[in-house]
């Protein structure tokens, strides 16, 4: 069911290349390469299987509104970090507890967020999964999202911080089940496949 | 176990140790990873008649504000005995004496490989919870924290593992048990970086001379690379067997 064949496991410490090279998630000693995180590692790319959410401009995330400010909200969007939403150039009002689908508009060097282009999200619910786990949840060319909201006729924010949020009149159960089992299996392959056939023998 | 008062056994007799071992032989280590649901990472090791479980959380906001370093995360350890995890004085909770060393030293391994300047203003916090011990607890627990580090994906230098040497009746021996400890002439743990060889964590009780202390370190150098065939077939295991719940379940 697994194939790491083509795909390396590779654990912090493990060398990646002889030469020095700029490979994310990789550091650099002595003119050498090595991985930081436990990954899979293939044609001179490292997609690390776990760890926390490093926000970056421009990512689109979904967060929760966790502070009502004079001029804006703090957002928590599963960073070790509270990010800032200026009320400036939204309309909508806020309270505590909704939720909203943003983007990352800035990140400083000691990593002050501030979000803006937010939207409130309906009435829904949050399934947290690991932040590295998403680009599978989307799928190639947004397939496997795709295939995740016809099947279940909810409406699916998937956010970069690995906020994913289901709303809709939809099957809801159905959907949240599907994610927990992409998280799962994020590193294995066929994986769309195997989805497709559970929602069928769901359905 | 419980040595105190006993009267000393023979440690080392016709090559082979009080339980059996040969000088360079380790005692059995199991660790499986990813078995709390509510930690980041997570590991638990059963090292010989050692159980010992690790939890990772992080990084995550500091608390205290006045720890918090705008320059890197802050590093937090808890090494913690059960009380019923011996024969010894263990009986009262709270920090003691010697639990406040440990979590020092075993903070101190992990402040040399884990990148911190990645997440300023945070903390990583590992917690270590001895549930029965033979001796060699800190070794376990430097281990296993290392597996749970790695599982909670917080990037580090290297995956590090540790392991003790000893001296029992004129030879040098590796990993000691409870009797080795308490009835050996020294005992000297280490923890090792593999990648670059560098030594993270050092004690010693007792005396040894130089020939003995540099023939120590090898002995533990070559334990260390099985130890962390173990701790990298661990983490694998993970993927390789995915698990929908993340719950310890003791075969």
């Amino acid at each position: 069911m697994i194939d790491l064949a083509e795909n390396r496991i590779v654990m912090p410490g493990e060398l990646l290349s002889e030469k020095p090279e700029r490979i994310s998630y990789a550091f650099v000693d002595k003119g050498k390469t090595y991985s930081t995180v436990v990954g899979l590692f293939s044609e001179g790319k490292l997609v690390p299987l776990e760890g926390p959410y490093e926000p970056l401009p421009d990512d689109l995330i979904v967060g929760i509104i966790s502070e009502v400010k004079f001029s804006g909200y703090s957002v928590e969007i599963n960073a070790p970090y509270v990010s800032f939403l200026s009320s400036r150039e939204i309309r909508e009002r806020y309270e505590m507890g909704d939720a909203v689908f943003a983007r990352v508009d800035r990140v400083d060097e000691v990593k002050n967020i501030d979000i803006a282009d937010a939207k409130k999200l309906p009435v829904g619910r949050l399934v947290k999964v690991s932040s590295v786990k998403i680009p599978r949840i989307i799928g190639k060319k947004n397939s496997m999202i795709d295939m995740l909201k016809s099947a279940t006729a909810c409406d699916i924010y998937a956010g970069r911080n690995g906020y994913v949020w289901i709303a809709g009149k939809g099957n809801q159960t159905l959907a949240e089940k599907a994610i927990r089992m992409i998280e799962t299996q994020a590193h294995t392959h066929g994986l769309t496949d195997r989805v497709a056939v559970y929602l069928k023998s769901q359905q | 176990m419980g040595a105190t008062g006993k009267e000393k056994p023979k440690l080392y007799e016709s090559g082979r140790r009080v339980d059996g071992r040969g000088l360079a032989d380790l005692r059995g280590i199991k660790i499986e990873s990813r078995v709390l649901n509510d930690a980041d990472g997570s590991a638990y090791i059963e090292w010989g008649k050692n159980k010992i479980l690790a939890g990772v959380y992080g990084p995550s906001e500091c608390i205290p504000r006045h720890d918090q370093s705008l320059y890197r995360s802050v590093i937090k350890c808890r090494y913690n005995m059960a009380p019923f995890s011996g024969m010894e004085e263990h009986g009262r909770s709270g920090p003691s004496r010697r639990s406040k060393e440990l979590s020092k030293v075993i903070k101190e391994a992990f402040e040399s490989v884990i990148i911190s300047e990645n997440f300023p203003k945070t903390q990583i916090e590992i917690f270590v919870e001895v549930l029965q011990s033979d001796g060699g607890t800190r070794c376990a627990a430097v281990t296993a924290a290392a597996v749970a580090l790695a599982d909670a994906g917080i990037p580090m230098k290297d995956l590090i593992s540790a392991v003790a040497v000893c001296k029992i009746d004129g030879h040098m021996a590796v990993d000691p048990g409870k009797e080795e400890d308490n009835f050996g002439e020294s005992d000297m743990p280490i923890a090792f970086s593999p990648r670059t060889g560098e030594i993270l964590l050092f004690q010693m009780d007792g005396l040894l001379s130089r020939e003995e202390l540099s023939e120590g370190i090898s002995l533990a150098r070559q334990a260390s690379e099985k130890i962390r065939k173990i701790q990298v077939e661990a983490i694998a295991k993970v993927y390789q067997e995915p698990k929908e719940e993340r719950f310890l379940v003791i075969k």
